[in-house]
């Protein structure tokens, strides 16, 4: 019962009236960038960081979990009223969602995803607050040759799961890593690929990259092909609110997403798609009204939100417990809890508690505020769309510039945003994914350091790298990402 | 999703992944060599990163060459098969690129204004003045606020010297 006495320790934390402000803020600002289009929460985050000088660490993180949360509330609102889900996850909601939205169940819809997200939400906090500790505890055994063995794995299935192309994938995973070598090297001193430039000693800040790759390559790439047919939203009048036959038809597809969505987040190939995708799937063939499915069934809505929410808090257990990010947000977390000298890993449970268990009770506490905040306030929320998008777009180059100047003004940055921006753009009229570029770029110092780390005890020898069952199971894992859907494809090809 | 199909080979994207390879390989080189028990040096890992995008490099090429779609991704607002505007993107690009110019002796407010005016003109609005007003309110309220959090963001005009 340990981890129940840590989380009542960490309540005390999180009901403290500041904090419980700085949740409502987060909220508050997450479900209003989960509306509106080209802002996601990494993006947000990053740009929150600057912010973070002044603030003491425990308050910034309740505020970015409530970013975290309250994306995913603000998301699944427009992929209904809108059919624009603003990311990958709420992809399988906006399929059913709209169409029941346009059926004029467009309430109902909404109150089974925001109710659906906070069951989800509630119950895989739950599962973070009981394997965290666990996971954290297993992770004193990780020797070097294990996180390298542990990196390899996230870089492989980050490349392979989230992109179209494997070769795309390694690209943008190893521009992020080209760009993470920049700078002093630390065991040796040495200045590598600065250029001659003082501003570049220091390292490509991951705020500039992550700003200039999300905000500029997409105001870049929306303005080229922008459409100027203002969205047509959907009306939520004359809806009618769950009945008593939506609510039996929800409540198995909530507690069948949380547990896909929870496992596969919590996995070093994460990500929200492969679950909400499952979980549609699933959903689709136990429903008994298969023949609605296409034209707006509730349960399409109802469990692909609760695994996109779960799979969410599952992010939190590798990067709290092992330091480990598996999606964009998570690097950006990462690099907020680095930005305070903190190391995500199992000395975190122990060094500072107090703040691992206040962020995780905040999340409990953030979702029943999404949940106050999202039913009866939705029509306030779609009020947002109302902003002209050229307003938009050049407000959100304004807030990119405080993002990047407020680094630490400096030129270098500026044309770092502009060259990194032309490379989000081309990367989205090309298809690249941009996750494996802020993974590389956040992962590969710690890579290296824990490489040549593993080489220095093996003193030189490559096969220290597989001395571990633990290590020998990690890589064989990472190779059977990389060659297991080639695999797969073929032999189905075959059959 | 479907629209135009693309019928050019975007040759120059392999061959531009090649030469960062390319650059990273060469600057690792030039690092000192191994040091230490390990027997892995600071050039090392450099030369590893710049190998793999040059062999990533020629897999793009031979994609290409194969004649592998590209299919521009989806965004809000956006057609992803529709003909890029080139004029709105020159002004988009402006847009982000003039701070590069103007940071330094303007200050934040003034280059928010610009970027701001430019990005709203790429979008297609025509009220240059009006655009200019709110970008310039814009980008003061964001230097007074955030300066406030302590976040530094320059001098407000450092031409006049404030």
């Amino acid at each position: 019962m340990d981890a129940f006495h840590s989380l009542m320790a960490g309540f005390g934390v999180a009901l403290q009236p500041a904090h419980l402000m700085w949740a409502f803020v987060g909220s508050l600002l997450g479900t209003a960038i989960g509306v509106l289009p080209g802002i996601g929460p990494a993006l947000t985050i990053a740009l929150l960081l600057p912010v973070t000088v002044k603030v003491a660490p425990t308050a910034a993180f309740i505020m970015f979990a409530g970013v975290l949360y309250g994306a995913m509330y603000g998301g699944s609102t427009t992929s209904i009223l809108l059919n624009t889900p603003g990311e990958s996850g709420s992809m399988m909601t906006a399929l059913e969602g709209n169409k029941m939205a346009r059926a004029g169940r467009g309430a109902a819809a909404l109150a089974t995803a925001a109710i659906g997200s906070f069951v989800a939400g509630t119950l895989a906090t739950l599962g973070l607050t009981f394997l965290a500790p666990a996971i954290a505890e297993l992770a004193f055994v990780f020797g070097p040759a294990d996180y390298f063995a542990l990196m390899l794995l996230a870089f492989t299935s980050v490349s392979v799961v989230l992109g179209t192309s494997r070769v795309r994938g390694f690209i943008a995973l190893f521009l992020g890593l080209a760009m993470g070598v920049v700078g002093i090297d630390g065991p040796s001193g040495q200045a590598r690929l600065a250029f001659g430039s003082p501003d570049l000693l220091d390292g490509i800040d991951i705020t500039v990259v992550l700003v200039s790759l999300f905000a500029i390559g997409e105001i870049l790439y929306v303005a080229s092909r922008y459409r100027s047919a203002p969205p047509a939203v959907n009306p939520l009048s004359g809806g009618h609110w769950m009945t008593r036959e939506d609510w039996r038809r929800s409540w198995k597809p909530w507690l069948r997403g949380t547990l896909l969505g929870f496992p596969i987040g919590a996995l070093p190939a994460g990500g929200s798609e492969v679950p909400t995708f499952l979980s549609y799937t699933l959903e689709r063939r136990l429903s008994r009204h298969r023949d609605e499915f296409g034209h707006g069934a509730i349960e399409g809505v109802a469990g692909p939100e609760a695994a996109n929410n779960s799979a969410a808090a599952g992010i939190l257990v590798p990067l709290l417990t092992l330091g480990l990010p598996t999606s964009a947000t998570a690097a950006v977390l990462l690099a907020a809890f680095q930005s305070y000298g903190l190391q995500p890993g199992p000395f975190l449970f122990v060094n500072s508690a107090d703040l691992v268990w206040g962020l995780i009770a905040s999340l409990y506490v953030g979702n029943l505020m999404l949940l106050i905040l999202n039913l009866p306030l939705v029509g306030l929320w779609v009020r947002l769309l109302l902003i002209p998008r050229p307003y938009l777009y050049a407000g959100i180059l304004v807030f990119a510039m405080v993002g990047i100047w407020g680094v630490g003004t400096s030129w270098m940055d500026l044309l770092l945003m502009f060259v990194i921006g032309l490379a989000g753009y081309v990367m989205r009229v090309y298809d690249f994914p941009i996750a494996p570029v802020l993974i590389g770029l956040i992962l590969g110092p710690s890579a290296e350091t824990q490489l040549r780390r593993a080489l220095s005890i093996g003193e030189g020898n490559p096969m220290v790298l597989l001395s571990s069952p633990l290590s020998i199971a990690l890589i064989v894992l990472a190779l059977a990402v990389l060659f297991l859907p080639g695999l797969l494809r073929k032999l189905r090809a075959n059959a | 999703m479907s629209a135009i199909p693309q019928r050019r080979r975007p040759w120059w994207l392999g061959l531009a992944v090649i030469a960062i390879g390319a650059v990273w390989l060469q600057q690792g080189y030039g690092l000192p060599a191994a040091s230490g028990y390990g027997g892995v040096g600071p050039g090392d890992f450099v030369m590893l990163v710049g190998a793999a995008l040059i062999v990533l490099g020629l897999a793009l090429l031979a994609q290409i060459a194969r004649g592998d779609s590209f299919d521009p991704q989806e965004a809000e607002s956006a057609e992803a098969g529709a003909r890029p505007s080139r004029r709105a993107l020159l002004f988009a690009a402006a847009g982000a690129a003039i701070p590069l110019l103007t940071m330094r002796p303007l200050g934040f407010p003034l280059t928010a204004m610009l970027s701001f005016a430019l990005v709203t003109h790429a979008f297609g609005s025509r009220r240059v003045l009006l655009d200019c007003i709110i970008g310039l309110a814009l980008g003061a309220i964001c230097w007074l606020g955030f300066t406030r959090l302590g976040v530094t963001l320059g001098g407000a005009l450092p031409l006049a010297g404030w």
